[in-house]
């Protein structure tokens, strides 16, 4: 019965270290890539501008030309 | 579909730093981590000394993307290069093929340890949904979704850096190009960085490499 509980002992902290000695998986899909959302659709916060409609990739790209126009002072000038 | 891209215009820019000083603001950028910086050559000879703001020139056939390990870069449909933080894995491949050296690294800690990449994003943010606080986080503001431009070249104070739809800056540069020779100025109409970043004008878009030149690549 002694060595019983000596064998049974000896397995348990044998179990125990050679636990450390696994490795657990290791998985590509974790660092999958993520499909990234369209300006054109919007940000969820309090600075959009005015004068388009989110998700409208028209008006977006019109919004963002004419906001573009800004930087050419031929453009403002006139 | 509007591609986005920068250009600086030599002849104007002042070496304020404004852009860069509004990058990191807006941005909040952290401490050793420029990604706009300005540049200047030929300091101090007159009328050769120009300075010049570089950032990502968000390549057309960008080397970042061909050499990344992990593949953590992606184009958008507005020609924008963005990576994802959550798969970089901070090697610093794409600072050494960037030839504008716009990837950068924190370096801090014991051994040299570096983060994950950080570059300008043309203020586009990341994966991460549009204007939240994780995009903030991780890749600053994503201006592009509230209808705006990057920020350097919105408050540019000569406007020298220019932003957004390649057709229109182009169209934009062309015109000042067209005033300074009908003055009798005729400098040099090379953008910096244009060529080396999207091909000499007129030229096609770079085909992609074939996967049996690669080596290692799965056809």
């Amino acid at each position: 019965m002694k060595l019983n509980f000596k064998v049974l002992a000896i397995a348990l902290a044998a179990g125990t270290l050679l636990s450390a000695c696994s490795e657990p998986p290791e998985v590509a899909a974790y660092a999958a890539k993520r499909p990234d959302v369209a300006p054109y659709m919007g940000a969820d916060n309090g600075f959009m501008t005015k004068g388009w409609k989110p998700g409208d990739q028209a008006s977006w790209t019109e919004a963002i030309n004419k906001r573009n126009q800004g930087q050419s002072e031929y453009s403002r000038a006139k | 579909m509007a591609r986005m891209k920068f250009i600086c215009d030599t002849e104007r820019c002042i070496e304020c730093n404004g852009c860069v000083t509004a990058c990191k603001n807006d941005n909040e950028v952290p401490w050793g981590i420029t990604r706009r910086r300005v540049v200047t050559v030929n300091d101090g000879i007159v009328g050769k000394e120009k300075s010049i703001s570089v950032a990502c020139m968000h390549c057309s056939d960008a080397p970042c993307m061909a050499v990344c390990p992990v593949d953590c870069f992606y184009r958008t449909d507005e020609g924008v290069v963005l990576h994802d933080k959550d798969i970089c894995i901070g090697c610093g491949y794409c600072s050494f093929a960037c030839p504008f050296g716009a990837p950068q690294f924190l370096s801090k800690g014991a051994f040299g340890v570096r983060s994950k990449m950080d570059k300008c994003t043309f203020c586009s943010g990341g994966p991460e949904a549009n204007g939240s606080v994780a995009e903030f986080e991780k890749y600053g503001r994503n201006r592009l979704a509230e209808g705006k431009l990057p920020l350097c070249a919105e408050m540019c104070s000569t406007k020298a850096l220019i932003g957004g739809d390649g057709d229109v800056i182009s169209s934009i540069y062309a015109k000042r190009v067209s005033v300074r020779e009908a003055n009798g100025r005729y400098p040099s109409n090379d953008i910096f960085g244009w060529s080396t970043a999207y091909g000499p004008a007129g030229s096609p878009a770079p085909a992609p490499t074939p996967a049996a030149k690669i080596p290692g690549a799965k056809s």
